[in-house]
């Protein structure tokens, strides 16, 4: 119980999950060099943007020789490979001709930032308020109607969606543009731009949106479900609070320990449902590259997406751990 | 808890699986998705009876993107083929596909959490390492950079087990990575039974470990694996319809997911051809759907939450 | 005391209640019959195995009966006034300013985020209106007063040891002044030491600021140091009533005599703890008769048919078929 022991718990809890960051992103950089190893045909040639490219046996030489192919895979082309990994050289795409991938990847990626971004925020803001709600009225009308729709959204493929918003708010109501991001033809002021901009990001930040509040509502319910049961909930019942102030006071806080966690967990699916919506839309982000990348056969370009994509997991986990540690006393000091 | 250990005794077990089965189906979910999923089943099982063989761009009968009608119910795909002949095929792979990557990823998480919890220490340590892994990194992400891969170095040439090898490889990677969470929850099982009064005397009766997992400790773990198995045939759907869409699934045996990956192609949503996308997608959703269902109701029936005495 | 607090009218009356649980159309009832009086600083304990009802009677007077409870008879005064105990709104100006609950404060009764000193100032800005620097004296105060250095409120409840945290519940259910408190199970978690020391926290209080105590517990050792009377109670029912004093010295309802033969003898120096024989009441199938006729190493014919009233005795009051025969001419309060 002493101060100094808390302290010492802290570091250790910082230190394993710091391990853990660490380790996670060492084994999808090792899952990339084997992949790489295995396909089929020349290392060097690979590296040099596969057989499409027409190389001399000098390059090729000069290749081997910088990457030290003639030696063992491991350890010596195992550390170089993750050193050049986290000097951010990812190596060059097959389809984009000699391009970096990282290059690539970074021209991509605000796109995808935009509509990740916004779609996991209306999400939270709705799926969490409405899954709270659902679960501090647990067995209500409410509850069954949210619980039941929520269910339904968490099923339906985030792509689908997309398809079916597009077929009814693009297609036939003519209400909102299905396709790309910004209107082709006449150059218009910025503002206009910016308008347009934010039309297009409508249907495919929708479609995200609603499979990941399916989701939050599930979450926050099971939550606040537990939460209600709590004996601290009782006693603030005892205490003569009305119910809003046991819920404002008592269970709101308690209630978003473990959904600040979940959602964490959860930005790979974010990810993967932002990765089919895209290709719905043909948004020019991560999604409409992995496609590419996918259809070309281009490893390169796939290799230095799912590094991002184990990142910005990682990233997001240890975001959560902070917050957790700034929500439950429990675990900070 | 304690009535949550299996009856050895026939009469007992009979009679728990008997008050199991009237709780179970007592929940609204429970009746709902076992319905949807026996209607699916039977679609699955005989698609030639139903709507004769899978139509081809060369056997297809119909003009192209046609609306339903009384000749196609669910209308025509961009070659005249029949929606509804495709959608019933679909139905076979998608569900194929979905059971058998959830019974590898059961095995597998069941073996590795059992195995984690059972002997602990260093071996415990590292499996869980690994299954950290495997619980942060989603099985569409892995799934997505693995099969690729995999597809080059076999080529997309025979069959095996009577699936093209795109679908056989999915169905191996979804299995091969979304073992996680069933690892997690074997595991803190394990460790809880392992402490019971019953291991200790298999162990003094001289039992092997591998005999204690087996006949003592697997048969406890049903329940658990039961309730999570169906949210990984859920799971499963979910990345199979999803990477298939992104055209890693195989045209000459197409599941929902390479139907609407063959109508996104096609430009189905933007000709306002609702027939062609819709059937697939509400397919998987409501199989996904009852698997969520009866998952639930699996879990509320094994962890009752709720007392009616405080 | 006993004798003084005799004389003051009651603060707390209890009439014949009983309370229903609802489960999917069945209904339970998890007591029956209840019926008794508090005077004001006067401790009463309430004594049974679980699925007695002591618990229930406690949040029934408290007015935290939970949603599927249902009062289907009897009522609670208090000052002579009927409690609305079945209207969740209408009690809640009653709640914590009258009847105040110490949980059993192990861990979950407090708010693992919240530090100690906002839980226990709440209830003094939200009832009382006191403003935020106020309401944080009075909790300064009520630490001091539980016996806990005041600037220790800065805590938070995992960073204290069990018996500082049944402290910071005392001193909480102290807050707005109530006149009478509910321990329930206060000390069960806790060591013997910590648990004596808590029991005597509780007294002192007790005198010191005139309050009425109602300690629900299942252990007959912890009502013997701290109440005047005890009211053994046995699947929903009273069985028997008495001083602590009468009820040690000469317990009349078997189950109260295996009740005290349970209580560990420290004089041979080892707490052994003899469970009574038998299961404990089953409420969905309650047996016909006397509730505790499986279990009663006396049993008689009577007892599987017909259920023995809460007969008096001079003050002490028991349900027995063993006593009723003898006492024919004594007046029934419940025929």
């Amino acid at each position: 119980m002493a101060v100094g022991g808390l302290g010492g718990k802290t570091s250790r809890r910082i230190g394993s999950i710091l391990i853990r960051a660490v380790m996670t992103l060492l084994m999808v950089a090792t899952l990339n060099f084997i992949l790489f190893r295995v396909i089929p045909g020349d290392p060097a040639t690979l590296l040099l943007g596969g057989a499409r490219v027409s190389v001399n046996a000098e390059q090729i030489e000069a290749q081997r020789q910088n990457w030290g192919l003639d030696r063992p895979l491991f350890p010596d082309q195992m550390v170089d490979y993750l050193s050049a990994t986290l000097r951010g050289d990812l190596g060059y795409s097959f389809k984009f001709r000699g391009r970096h991938v990282a290059d690539l990847i970074l021209e991509r990626l605000p796109a995808t930032i935009a509509l990740v971004g916004l779609a996991q925020l209306a999400a939270i803001l709705c799926g969490v308020m409405l899954g709270l709600y659902a679960g501090w009225r647990r067995g209500g009308a409410f509850d069954r109607v949210a619980t039941g729709a929520s269910l339904a959204l968490y099923s339906t493929p985030s792509f689908w969606l997309a398809m079916i918003l597009v077929v009814i708010f693009s297609t036939t109501l003519g209400w909102l543009p299905g396709y790309g991001i910004y209107s082709p033809g006449a150059s218009i002021g910025a503002a206009d731009r910016f308008l347009d901009y934010l039309r297009h990001l409508a249907l495919p930040v929708s479609a995200v949106a609603l499979g990941l509040i399916g989701q939050y509502v599930v979450v926050a319910r099971a939550a606040m479900s537990d939460v209600v049961t709590e004996d601290y909930m009782v006693t603030a019942r005892a205490k003569g609070l009305t119910g809003g102030q046991m819920l404002m006071r008592h269970a709101f806080r308690n209630a978003m320990l473990p959904i600040v966690t979940l959602i964490s967990l959860n930005l790979g699916y974010v990810v993967a449902g932002a990765i089919t919506v895209e290709a719905v839309f043909a948004w020019p982000g991560i999604g409409g590259l992995t496609v590419e990348a996918l259809n070309a056969r281009d490893y390169p370009v796939l290799q230095g997406i799912f590094l991002l994509l184990g990142a910005s997991i990682v990233g997001a986990n240890l975001l959560a751990d902070v917050a957790y540690g700034i929500l439950d006393p429990r675990v900070r000091q | 808890m304690s009535d949550r250990i299996v009856q050895y005794s026939p009469s007992g077990r009979a009679g728990a699986i008997k008050g199991f089965l009237s709780k179970f189906l007592g929940y609204g979910g429970a009746q709902l998705g076992l319905l949807c999923l026996v209607f699916f089943i039977v679609l699955a099982a005989v698609p030639n009876i139903l709507v004769g063989p899978l139509e081809t761009a060369g056997t297809a009968t119909g003009d192209f993107l046609a609306p339903p009608s009384g000749q196609h119910l669910l209308g025509t795909d961009e070659v005249g083929r029949d929606v509804l002949n495709m959608v019933v095929h679909g139905a076979r792979i998608s569900l194929t596909i979905a059971l058998l990557a959830t019974v590898i990823s059961l095995i597998l998480g069941t073996t590795i959490g059992m195995t984690a919890g059972y002997y602990g220490g260093r071996v415990d340590v590292w499996l869980m390492r690994l299954t950290d892994f495997f619980f942060v990194m989603p099985s569409f992400v892995l799934a997505l950079v693995i099969t690729p891969v995999v597809l080059e170095v076999m080529g997309r040439g025979r069959e095996i087990l009577g699936f093209r090898p795109s679908l056989f490889v999915i169905l191996v990677v979804i299995g091969m990575t979304s073992w996680a969470f069933v690892a997690r929850v074997v595991r803190s099982q394990t460790l809880s039974l392992k402490e019971r009064t019953f291991i200790d005397r298999a162990r003094v009766a001289g039992s092997s470990n591998f005999s204690i997992m087996v006949r003592h400790i697997l048969p406890n773990l049903v329940p658990q694996i039961a309730a999570n198995g169906a949210l990984v045939v859920a799971g499963a759907i979910y990345v199979e319809t999803s990477l298939s869409f992104l055209g890693l699934g195989d045209p000459l045996q197409p599941s929902w997911g390479t139907l609407l990956s063959l109508a996104q192609r096609a430009g189905a949503a933007s000709a306002g051809a609702w027939w062609y996308l819709g059937a697939p997608g509400l397919c998987a959703l409501t199989v996904s759907l009852s698997f969520v269902l009866i998952g639930n109701a699996l879990d509320d029936t094994f962890n009752p939450r709720r007392r009616v005495i405080p | 005391m006993t004798n003084s607090s005799q004389d003051k009218a009651p603060l707390l009356e209890i009439d014949r209640l009983s309370v229903d649980y609802g489960l999917k159309g069945v209904s339970l009832r998890a007591i029956d019959d209840v019926s008794f009086a508090l005077r004001p600083g006067e401790a009463v304990g309430l004594v049974g195995e679980s699925g007695s009802g002591k618990t229930t009677t406690a949040m029934a007077i408290a007015g935290l009966l939970s949603p599927n409870a249902r009062v289907s008879s009897g009522v609670v005064r208090y000052r002579g006034n009927r409690l609305p105990i079945d209207d969740d709104a209408a009690m809640r100006p009653h709640r914590w300013s009258e009847t105040s609950v110490v949980f059993q404060g192990a861990m979950n009764a407090l708010n693992p985020v919240h530090r100690v000193m906002k839980q226990i100032a709440e209830p003094c800005v939200l009832k009382l209106g006191m403003s935020r620097s106020e309401a944080t004296a009075r909790a300064r105060e009520l630490l001091e007063l539980v016996g806990i250095p005041a600037d220790r409120g800065v805590a938070y409840p995992h960073e204290l040891s069990g018996g500082m945290r049944q402290r910071v519940m005392i001193a909480m259910a102290l807050a707005c002044r109530p006149s009478i408190i509910i321990g329930d199970e206060p000390t069960t978690a806790l060591d013997v030491i910590t648990q004596a020391q808590i029991l005597k926290l509780l007294g002192e209080l007790r005198s010191q600021l005139n309050l009425a105590l109602i300690l629900i517990t299942h252990d007959l050792s912890v009502v013997a140091e701290s109440c005047d009377r005890v009211m053994i109670m046995y699947a929903g029912r009273i069985v028997e009533d008495g001083t602590v004093a009468e009820i040690f010295a000469n317990p009349k309802h078997p189950y109260t005599r295996l009740l005290i033969d349970t209580i560990p003898n420290p004089a041979n120096g080892k707490k052994i703890i003899r469970p009574i024989p038998g299961d404990p009441p089953n409420l969905i199938s309650r047996p016909p008769g006397c509730a505790f006729h499986p279990r009663c190493p006396s049993a008689m014919g009577v007892c599987a048919t017909e259920v023995p009233g809460l007969d008096k005795f001079g003050r002490a009051r028991v349900a027995c078929h063993l006593h009723r025969s003898s006492q024919e001419d004594k007046v029934a309060i419940h025929a």
